[in-house]
């Protein structure tokens, strides 16, 4: 074997991963962890114990499922359960958090190695969220029944929901940071009660083709919000806020590289939920057509300059990995919009079609122009839905997050009319869910 | 049909900007273009009263509508006919919102703009014909209004054909597919040579040309705008955090400075720890003031105007440049500072 084909081997073996699926089709707490048949019990105590730091005074935890006469108010982030599996993993008595965590979520559960190799169990149709107040946090709402669930993918997952008490005087970056790493090892813990379960379905994921027969090779640019406390993204536990953009390799999402500590923008916000199984990436591996050339994660930055400097390194980075084509997401509201116009029209520059995700602004009756900043030449465009558009949701019987919705000044089990921005998830700008707005000239 | 006809101040021949400010008022018959167009119009259509408003008074004080409707009703016209404004803002504010009231109030009623004016965005579901750019394409502009006006006449709905313009609304559904796989093939579209396909069509949002500086900032009254959404403690009047539709104007007069804690901003879009230790972050009321002092500004407008700059629409945001303008104008303000976040 040549030294040249021995490398080849040694990259191509090192990138790939195998994702083992557990169907999740119902929730509770209990006494225990367990995952029997396709029902997860969280075990209650085991649950609070992610939760102990200084930080926090308490939590709590409690269940729901599509359906149910369930509203989730203030919702911050939500993870889907993963964690390693196959050899090298220790677990049992000896197990520390980390090690039973076994690498997922690096650099913060584990140290920051790079991830997207092996096994990686998944609990499929459950996640984790956090719900209550944190500054800078917007109010999301998240309906898992009646009129307006339609909107949010995450009204068809069972949820595991933790409320939380502050500690007493503790700073609220650090009550942030203590919830995140609670939520992580949650779901780290709930994966590992079905580590010893048999698969309902297996997804390998191939190492990423070098250039081959002729199909067009698409990288999916990944743009994340950096604009400090409580609108930031963690890439291997850290702030992007001032690099400049990256190549990762797809498998490195799905072992959470990626999570997010941003409250901001309930409809645009890219939850760690959505990282690990980013949609543009799911599509881009699903289509016979295209050839997956990896992935380019950006940061936001607010000035102009930087947003041009991100932006043309972007479309560098595609072209240095032989990209014919090229979808840019983006997080967040307004001035997220120019980091998407100003990487398609770099991108088309460079002779790299490209196609972005917007969600529009077109104000109430949806007559205004969507977007706050258009590109100049590149024009085709993905709308995930006019945020302006008001919807009515249904009264609940129980609400989870809090007890007033501070937005409407309303209680949180009320029939509510309110922007579909407010909706959680609703106009996902990773591609997530199905909403699009039609009609005008 | 006995129409009503809206004109500015211009148009309606009582002067230029000097008397932007004067309220709404009433004259029997055409006026101005309305004779043009009588002219056009024919028999059968009789403009009965021209009711007519400086563009300040119109565009800044918020019973004006309601004012100008009350004059349109005395006498009860089968249509009211607003224009042409051309590009100008604060006329063409005025006519689109008159024509909305009118509408909301069983008044059918048309408007003539040209597609860039802002008011466009305000006419709802009032129609709007195109005009030219500027007053010297008023015969044109007043064909093709008229030919409108005959075609609402006969009973019929106006269209593009009609020089109808303004953006159909855009309403959300749900699509069969996630908005990832419909990019993917919308990327495979354009790779295949299709530079057309989109899901948006591309706004224009033209340029602003900014006016010459001051002559003599020495004698110029400055106002202190921001759009930081800072507000007198507690935020009396509850202004938005984000996705603002309005705007404040809050007292400067017999402040020396803006104390910790007597203002805060509720602006969504930033940390506002910084603007809350020191509001003057925000506003520079001491820097303005020390100015003042020194005699290197006139005089300081006693008033602020705020909003929130976060996630405010474009058309929002355009009426309330129109808004302030035209309050600003109304105040003797020559200069602005505004502060943005």
């Amino acid at each position: 074997m040549s030294a040249v084909k021995a490398r080849d081997v040694e990259r191509r073996s090192g990138t790939s991963l195998r994702l083992l699926a557990h169907d999740v089709a119902g929730v509770a707490v209990g006494e225990e962890t367990r995952y029997v048949g396709d029902l997860l019990t969280v075990g209650r105590r085991e649950a609070m114990e992610c939760f102990t730091h200084h930080a926090l005074a308490g939590v709590r935890v409690s269940c729901c499922s599509p359906g149910e006469s369930t509203r989730i108010i203030k919702v911050l982030d939500t993870v889907e359960p993963r964690c390693k599996g196959g050899e090298g993993q220790r677990s049992g008595a000896d197990g520390a958090l980390q090690r039973s965590a076994g690498g997922v979520f690096p650099g913060l559960l584990g140290p920051a190695q790079l991830g997207g190799r092996g096994e990686t169990h998944v609990l499929r149709g459950a996640a984790v969220l956090s719900a209550g107040f944190l500054p800078r946090a917007q109010e999301a709402v998240l309906q898992m029944s009646g009129a307006g669930a339609e909107l949010s993918p995450l009204s068809a997952t069972h949820n595991v929901v933790v409320e939380f008490e502050p500690a007493p005087e503790a700073p609220w970056d650090a009550v942030a940071a203590a919830l995140r790493l609670g939520v992580l090892r949650l779901a780290a813990r709930l994966a590992h009660a079905a580590r010893s379960a048999i698969p309902d379905s297996i997804d390998e994921l191939e190492p990423l083709p070098a250039r081959s027969a002729g199909l067009p090779r698409v990288v999916a640019v990944t743009n994340i919000q950096t604009q400090g406390a409580f609108k930031d993204v963690l890439v291997y536990g850290r702030s992007m806020a001032g690099s400049l953009p990256t190549w990762i390799d797809p498998c490195e999402l799905a072992d959470g590289a990626v999570v997010s500590a941003q409250y901001g923008h309930p409809a645009l916000k890219n939850p760690t939920f959505v990282h690990q199984n980013n949609p543009v990436v799911a599509a881009l591996r699903a289509s016979a057509e295209v050839e997956l050339a990896g992935v380019v994660l950006c940061p936001e930055p607010v000035t102009e300059h930087e947003k041009r400097l991100v932006s043309e390194h972007a479309a560098r980075l595609c072209a240095a990995v032989g990209a014919d084509g090229a979808i840019v997401t983006k997080e967040g509201g307004g001035n997220a919009d120019a980091d998407v116009a100003l990487k398609l029209d770099a991108l088309e520059d460079l002779g790299i079609s490209a196609v972005g995700l917007f969600a529009e602004m077109a104000g109430r009756d949806g007559t205004g122009p969507g977007l706050v900043v258009a590109p100049a030449s590149a024009n085709a465009l993905i709308s995930t839905g006019n945020y302006d558009e008001l919807v009515r949701l249904d009264g609940t019987d129980r609400a989870l997050g809090g007890e007033r919705l501070g937005i409407l000044d309303a209680a949180a089990t009320d029939e509510l009319e309110l922007p579909v921005a407010v909706i959680y998830g609703s106009l996902n700008p990773l591609g997530w869910g199905c909403v699009t707005c039609a009609g005008g000239s | 049909m006995r129409i009503v006809h809206y004109l500015n101040q211009f148009f309606a021949g009582v002067g230029g900007e000097e008397a932007a400010g004067v309220p709404p008022a009433v004259r029997e018959g055409a006026v101005g273009p309305g004779r043009a167009l009588t002219a056009l119009l024919g028999d059968g259509h009789e403009i009965v009263a021209t009711v007519f408003c400086g563009d300040d008074y119109a565009a800044s004080d918020p019973s004006a509508t309601e004012e100008l409707l009350m004059l349109v009703r005395e006498s009860s016209p089968d249509l009211l006919v607003a224009g042409p404004a051309f590009t100008s803002g604060r006329y063409g504010l005025a006519c689109a919102r008159l024509a909305a009231a009118s509408v909301r109030a069983g008044i059918p009623a048309v408007v003539a703009m040209h597609p860039e004016n802002p008011g466009l965005d305000e006419a709802e579901r009032a129609p709007v014909i195109e005009s030219g750019r500027i007053g010297r394409e008023m015969r044109p502009s007043l064909e093709r209004l008229a030919r409108a006006i005959a075609t609402l006449a006969g009973g019929d709905e106006l269209g593009e054909q009609d020089g109808r313009i303004g953006r159909a609304p855009r309403r959300n559904r749900l699509a069969e597919r996630t908005a990832a796989e419909r990019s993917v093939e919308l990327l495979l579209a354009r790779i295949d040579g299709d530079r057309e396909r989109t899901e948006v069509p591309l706004p224009s949002f033209g340029s602003v040309t900014p006016s010459a500086p001051l002559e003599d900032p020495a004698r110029a009254r400055i106002a202190l705008l921001t759009e930081g959404a800072l507000v007198p403690m507690g935020n009396p009047d509850r202004l938005e955090s984000a996705r603002a539709t309005r705007w404040l104007r809050y007292q400067l007069a017999g402040l020396d400075r803006l104390e910790q804690g007597a203002f805060q901003s509720v602006h969504g879009g930033f940390s506002t720890v910084a603007a809350n230790a020191d509001p003057h972050r925000l506003l520079p009321l001491d820097v303005a003031l020390d100015l003042e002092r020194e005699g290197r500004i006139g005089t300081l407008h006693h008033e602020y105007l705020t909003t929130a700059g976060n996630g405010t629409q474009v058309a929002t945001a355009r009426r309330f440049g129109v808004e302030w303008a035209a309050e600003l104008r109304q105040a003797g303000v020559q200069a602005a500072i505004l502060t943005a976040t």
